[in-house]
């Protein structure tokens, strides 16, 4: 076959075969959608999916059933989550919501390229689509990929106005595959959002049941002596957060939901032995970040954030809000899988079973033990610290800081840290170990150079990377250059700033009530985007419009994404061509953030 | 290996002595990474792109000489080496470990020795670059029924990026 072949043929023979055989089940399908279906992607039609490039959406509020109680969720055509949008690289999508509930509502079509005011932010792009009325979205499909949609209209995200879009490729795709599963992972609450985010706000851990007691001191002083538990003791006061707020909603009000399924439905993924599975998963929740392993088997990831990276064999990978990652699996032996995502803040998981045939189920393993923000503080605090007082660290969990052997801690000051005051010293560089960085004449870091203060390297709170391998952003590499090769002409540091008592989230200390006006990207500038995180927890951020290419230091093959997490006191740099002219949103994708005020306007012009 | 080749070649004389000879003239070749098409009985060529192989499989005749044309569509740095499925499972695992851990999976490729097979011979293989054209001439063994033609490199052959010689 020659390469042109390929190109009218995006699927491998292999697959279309797959396809063909599985016609017969259509009739035993129903009205579930097709990404729900356990056989998954086959030729079949069904109802659920909704294939491009005319589509047509009417979201209800109806009562439906959430893990065997009624629930008062956001329906999309009837599902909740919503259907699967399927469009093809290269279509004019026509997309027609219409608004059947007695508030207004909205879609954002999460990573895609498209014109501003179709991109569904109600005050931002546009005015929202009021009840009764129908907006139509157009616009080119200009990508490929896996993506998903969500509302952009108060919280109803939270109650389930989310759903998976997949873009099918125009030419074939850096991998073969015989069969794929959307995974869409929620976080469900049969609470009101608006209560949950009023007991934030007037109640500091309302859903954390995990907070340090009296007994949990006289352990700590115990293990580490008097003075350094004093000194952490005091450092998480003047923060105003428990060293165990590892996320500010858990497990304690979320039902953790994949493809709308608890982990005690346990929703079949079928594969027959042998086969090459796609997993597109995607972290639809409100705010709740996973580690997606699947026991037994490899995950070989081959994209993220729908664009394709070369591929890497990991065992777990950790997906922050509204990011996505394709993994490939093959099981070969006839026998269950179970798909595990494990809440980060180990208060809860979601969980299906990768299986044969339909009904199986295999081990869940058991959730790991709840992480101490104080060791990732202690992590990124050591130049801080007496260091001989890490003799009475015996028998703690030294976990999160296998990554620091050999590191030079000369490199580490000089580094800015003023808006830390409890925490100098946060962050340290990826890669400590002396590495000469490329800079360019004008002082700043050459194209794609990790910034000092990184952690590309380091999953984050609650992995052992001796464990297992883990993905790690690092591990990201494009297969060629995106196409502006430009040195960024100027750099922006925004710095994500929070009060965690009295749950505020900003952008440099100011809530987007606050703040007068938008940022400004100079139309078609190449730009450096810095952002620091000076609070102790992950932020997904996520620019509307525009990609942002991660400098993680792989040089001119850097990734580029739509969500980019921050771990606490880490300093992360993204390149941005300011090509996209219009008023866009970037913001914190964790749902109450953004509320609390974690949310700008970028307006390029 | 040679040895135990010689005596099983005892037993079983006139076979294992074909099948012997097959595999040293595959490797001289290999290892001289020169072409001879006077050797050859007839040339396959295949595209490697990012991240497969077309065709998708082969079918051999034991016995027979080949000349592999393998044409680097792709953009990344790919291998070609024959073994069959045990073998190319080793050399895969051999291949991550000498990677070593994050970012840079590319690193440890290139000089190494290859795991041997479990036909007694070492895997023919080559390394092409993007955008090189490379030839492998190799010889179809007679003991067994299949085997494979694969890309190591970590997250390769997972990603699809192998084809099958089937006997």
């Amino acid at each position: 076959m020659t390469r042109s072949n390929f190109i009218s043929h995006p699927l491998s023979r292999r697959q279309v075969l797959k396809g063909s055989a599985a016609l017969g089940l259509g009739s035993a399908m129903g009205l579930s959608p097709a990404w729900a279906n356990p056989w998954g992607r086959t030729n079949v039609y069904s109802k659920g999916v909704e294939e491009g490039p005319e589509v047509s959406l009417a979201i209800r509020r109806e009562s439906i059933p959430i893990d065997g109680q009624e629930a008062s969720a956001f329906s999309i055509n009837g599902t909740s989550p919503g259907p699967l949008i399927r469009l093809k690289e290269g279509q004019d999508a026509v997309l027609r919501v219409t608004n059947l509930l007695d508030e207004s509502t909205s879609i954002h079509w999460h990573g895609l390229i498209l014109p501003p005011e179709m991109d569904g932010v109600p005050g931002v792009s546009f005015a929202g689509i009021e009840p009764g009325e129908t907006f139509t979205y157009r616009f080119p499909v200009r990508q490929n990929g896996t993506y998903w949609y969500h509302s952009h209209s108060g919280m109803q995200e939270q109650l389930g106005h989310v759903g998976p879009l997949i873009i099918d490729a125009a030419e074939r795709e850096p991998f073969r595959y015989d069969r794929e599963h959307v995974l869409l992972l929620t976080d469900w609450t049969f609470e009101d959002p608006m209560s949950v985010f009023r007991n934030l706000k007037t109640m500091e851990g309302y859903y954390n049941f995990q907070e340090r007691t009296i007994a949990d001191f006289f352990a700590d002083v115990r293990q580490n002596g008097l003075t350094p538990t004093v000194e952490m003791r005091s450092m998480w006061a003047k923060m105003r957060m428990s060293s165990r707020d590892i996320a500010d909603v858990t497990g304690s009000t979320y039902t953790y939901l994949l493809n709308g399924h608890s982990p005690e439905e346990n929703w079949n993924a079928l594969y027959k032995p042998g086969e090459r599975v796609r997993l597109r998963v995607i972290n639809g929740s409100a705010m709740s970040y996973f580690d997606v392993r699947i026991p037994g088997l490899k995950l070989t990831v081959v994209a993220a954030d729908g664009q394709p990276v070369q591929p890497v064999p990991v065992d777990e990978f950790r997906i922050g809000v509204a990011e996505t990652y394709d993994v490939l699996v093959s099981p070969e032996d006839d026998q269950a899988y179970t798909i595990f995502a494990e809440s980060m803040d180990r208060s809860g998981y979601a969980r299906a079973t990768l299986a044969p045939r339909e009904g199986m189920q295999a081990e869940t393993p058991d959730r790991r033990q709840i992480a101490d923000r104080g060791m990732e503080a202690m992590s990124v605090h050591m130049d801080g610290m007496d260091h001989s007082g890490m003799s009475n660290m015996q028998g703690m969990d030294h976990s999160g800081m296998s990554n620091m052997d050999g590191m030079d801690h000369s490199n580490m000051e000089g580094m800015d840290h003023s808006a830390m005051s409890g925490m100098s010293g946060m962050g340290h560089p990826t890669g400590m170990t002396g590495e000469q960085r490329n800079t360019l004449a004008n002082g700043m870091l050459a194209s794609g150079e990790a910034q000092p203060g990184s952690r590309y390297g380091q999953v984050g709170i609650g992995i052992d990377p001796n464990e297992r391998r883990v993905l790690v952003y690092r591990d990201l590499k494009a297969f060629t250059p995106w196409p502006d090769r430009r040195e960024p002409g100027r750099e922006l540091e925004l710095h994500l700033t929070g009060n965690m008592e009295r749950y505020m989230w900003s952008f440099d200390g100011k809530k987007f009530s606050e703040v007068t006006g938008p940022i400004h990207f100079e139309k078609d500038e190449r730009l450096r985007l810095i952002l620091i995180n000076d609070t102790m927890m992950e932020h997904p951020i996520h620019l509307h419009g525009m990609w942002m290419e991660l400098e993680n230091g792989q040089g001119e093959l850097i990734p580029r994404k739509h969500t980019l997490n921050i771990k606490p006191g880490e300093r992360v740099s993204a390149l941005i061509t300011a090509d996209a002219e219009g008023s866009w949103a970037f913001h914190c994708h964790l749902l109450y953030h953004m509320d609390a005020g974690m949310f700008r306007v970028v307006q390029v012009s | 290996m040679r040895t135990n080749y010689l005596m099983l070649g005892l037993l079983t004389i006139s076979l294992s002595a074909l099948t012997f000879t097959a595999w040293a003239a595959g490797q001289h070749e290999d290892s001289q990474h020169s072409a001879n098409n006077a050797e050859a009985d007839r040339t396959i060529s295949v595209e490697a792109g990012d991240m497969w192989f077309d065709p998708e499989d082969i079918q051999v005749t034991a016995g027979e000489t080949i000349r592999f044309e393998i044409i680097n569509n792709g953009s990344l740095e790919h291998e070609f080496v024959i073994g069959d499925k045990a073998a190319q499972e080793e050399h895969r695992i051999m291949m991550q470990e000498m990677s070593g851990g994050h970012g840079d999976a590319h690193g440890g490729h290139g000089g190494h020795d290859m795991a041997e097979g479990e036909h007694g011979g070492q895997m023919p293989s080559i390394t092409i670059g993007a955008g090189e054209t490379k030839t492998l001439v190799w010889t179809a063994p007679s003991n067994v029924e299949s085997l494979e033609y694969a890309c190591n490199i970590p997250g390769h052959y997972e990603s699809g990026m192998y084809g099958d010689i089937n006997f």
